[in-house]
């Protein structure tokens, strides 16, 4: 187990000192690629580490970092936004209540894109997120900070959140392992919400086994989160290859850049040869999931975002001016571009007469969906896909073009659209960039898929 | 259907999402609209006549007892306000100009 770091705080084997310390140095060498958005201090750090390791906690003195739009007690929940750039947090998210009772220490918040809208990190208010393997390309997003602390080794596991692969992309662009969970299996209370039929908290980390870990200590129903579920996951047996049935979303894949489509071919010819049955499935849906995904999220998020007024929290304008003109103001002052394009968008998509066309189709879209993947998955026990098309882009490459950023979304938000459990596994390099290979299973199959990413990432390991 | 987003759609989206825009940005903002409806126009292809709309995709939420569980202090809940006063917060004219 990686964890290794909280047997040697507890064993005495590593001093809080020199842990923290070592975390600090780290975040000073990596500081170029603008991963976190507020770091506790070294001081409170190691008194938090010493304090955490008097109760033996199975996270007893970890440092763990989390995305900026999960509340933690104390301190700031910016999202990513000029909205919330002065917002400090009353009160722990259910997930943050759970890892601090397993003896957890937050380090600090990540940076991410501007309320959780974006696939790059660029549209944060703090900067753009870079790559850690090559700094002039986005790390994804849109919990690209979570993703590259991990990556870095900054710490060993993080928090992200994922509403149509904010976990996956920036996972598979770092070469480390994301998990967005079945929808229902974790608490969102304290999670700001952006689209919640489709979002969940979710753990990055360096090996499958902490993945495991993180997720089974955040899971579970929440009475103070309406939408969980009752149901645990079911058990992530040992996985017998020969028996093993896979299905190959062949159009997604052939849909993807050349290099990107090699990997992923590597990954199911090494299952086959291992005597895994592989077969071939096609969505046939693609062409309709992205405008579905967006046309929800949008919907979504402009009643959400609704709450922003700056009178409770928040930015607001200096001036006085009635309710309308103030709200406005500090709105159309406090919000990025793309924010603003997606609130827009979700009050022309629910207004009268455009209800129908757009956002009840949608919602048919998802349901065609829905019995897509579960027929798919009733024949067979997983479905494997590249979990991004491309290689991570240049910053700047797609910025200016919201619905090529959106196309690149096409593979991870099936998982959301549905709340199937999804993740990506470092499957291989084309250089310095990573790739990885997206694994969906059955709803409740989270543990399962994590095992089984464990089995893959092994096996491509051995062939490196 | 290509929907024409001209800047009085815009203003009128400005008033009902209470988003105020540059002149600027709402010009970069209208040519991005119209772009992203008539890639969502797609959709149009699509026969749905048949298939049922999930709003979600778990069932319906449930709710709790309703009874009160460790609200915040007020001096907590206020921390984030930037106008108090005797402990309300003060917000804008909701008449008058």
């Amino acid at each position: 187990m990686n964890l290794e770091t909280v047997r040697k705080l507890i064993e005495g084997s590593l001093t809080p000192e020199d842990y923290v310390n070592s975390t600090f140095d780290k975040i000073e060498k990596f500081r170029n690629l603008n991963a976190f958005t507020y770091l506790e201090s070294r001081d409170k750090v190691i008194l938090e580490v010493k304090e955490s390791l008097k109760n033996r906690g199975r996270l007893a003195g970890l440092l763990v970092a989390v995305k900026d739009n999960i509340s933690v007690k104390g301190m700031p929940t910016t999202c990513g936004s000029r909205m919330l750039k002065n917002y400090i947090s009353p009160y722990d998210a259910t997930v943050i209540k759970k890892l601090k009772a397993e003896g957890a220490v937050i380090l600090g918040k990540t940076n991410m894109d501007e309320f959780a809208m974006g696939s790059t990190t660029e549209t944060s208010f703090f900067g753009p997120v870079r790559n850690p393997w090559d700094p002039s390309r986005t790390a994804g997003g849109s919990s690209g900070g979570s993703a590259v602390a991990v990556a870095t080794d900054i710490v060993k596991v993080s928090l992200g959140s994922d509403t149509g692969g904010s976990i996956r992309a920036p996972a598979s662009f770092t070469g480390i392992f994301g998990l967005k969970p079945s929808y229902g299996t974790v608490s969102r209370y304290g999670l700001v919400a952006y689209a919640n039929s489709l979002e969940q908290i979710g753990p990055f980390a360096q090996t499958a086994e902490d993945l495991a870990l993180i997720y089974g200590l955040i899971s579970g129903e929440d009475p103070r989160d309406s939408t969980t579920v009752k149901e645990r996951p079911i058990d992530g047996n040992s996985i017998d290859m020969r028996s093993l049935r896979v299905g190959l979303l062949v159009d997604i894949n052939e849909a993807s850049e050349p290099p990107v489509r090699s990997k992923i071919n590597d990954v199911v010819n090494r299952l086959s040869d291992q005597g895994t049955i592989v077969k071939e499935v096609k969505l046939g849906l693609s062409d309709y999931v992205v405008p579905a995904y967006y046309v929800i999220a949008m919907s979504e998020a402009s009643s959400n975002l609704a709450r922003y007024d700056g009178v409770r929290y928040g930015h607001s304008i200096d001036g006085d001016g009635n309710w309308r003109e103030v709200y406005g103001k500090t709105r159309g002052e406090g919000f990025g571009t793309e924010v603003k394009r997606r609130i827009l968008l979700g009050s022309f998509i629910l207004s009268a007469g455009y209800y129908e066309q757009y956002y009840l189709k949608a919602l048919k879209v998802r349901t065609m969906l829905i019995r897509q993947l579960n027929s798919f998955l009733r024949e067979v026990d997983v479905l494997i896909s590249p979990t991004m098309p491309i290689l991570p882009p240049k910053l700047g490459e797609l910025i200016d073009d919201p619905v090529r950023m959106y196309m690149i979304d096409v593979n991870t938000v099936i998982a959301n659209l549905t709340g199937l459990p999804a993740l990506s596994v470092p499957v291989g390099e084309v250089g310095a960039l990573k790739v990885g290979a997206q694994l969906i299973g059955s709803y409740l199959s989270d543990l399962f898929l994590i095992s089984l990413a464990g089995t893959v990432h092994e096996s491509m390991h051995g062939r490196e | 259907m290509r929907i024409a987003v001209n800047d009085d759609l815009v203003k009128k989206l400005e008033s009902l999402s209470l988003v105020e825009l540059s002149q600027d940005e709402r010009s970069r903002i209208r040519k991005d609209l119209e772009d992203i409806l008539a890639f969502f126009s797609k959709l149009d292809q699509l026969d749905l006549s048949e298939v049922e709309p999930t709003f979600h995709p778990v069932g319906a939420g449930k709710t709790r007892k309703d009874v009160p569980d460790d609200p915040l202090p007020v001096q907590e809940a206020l921390l984030n306000a930037r106008k108090i006063k005797e402990g309300y917060i003060i917000g804008p004219k909701t008449f008058g100009d």
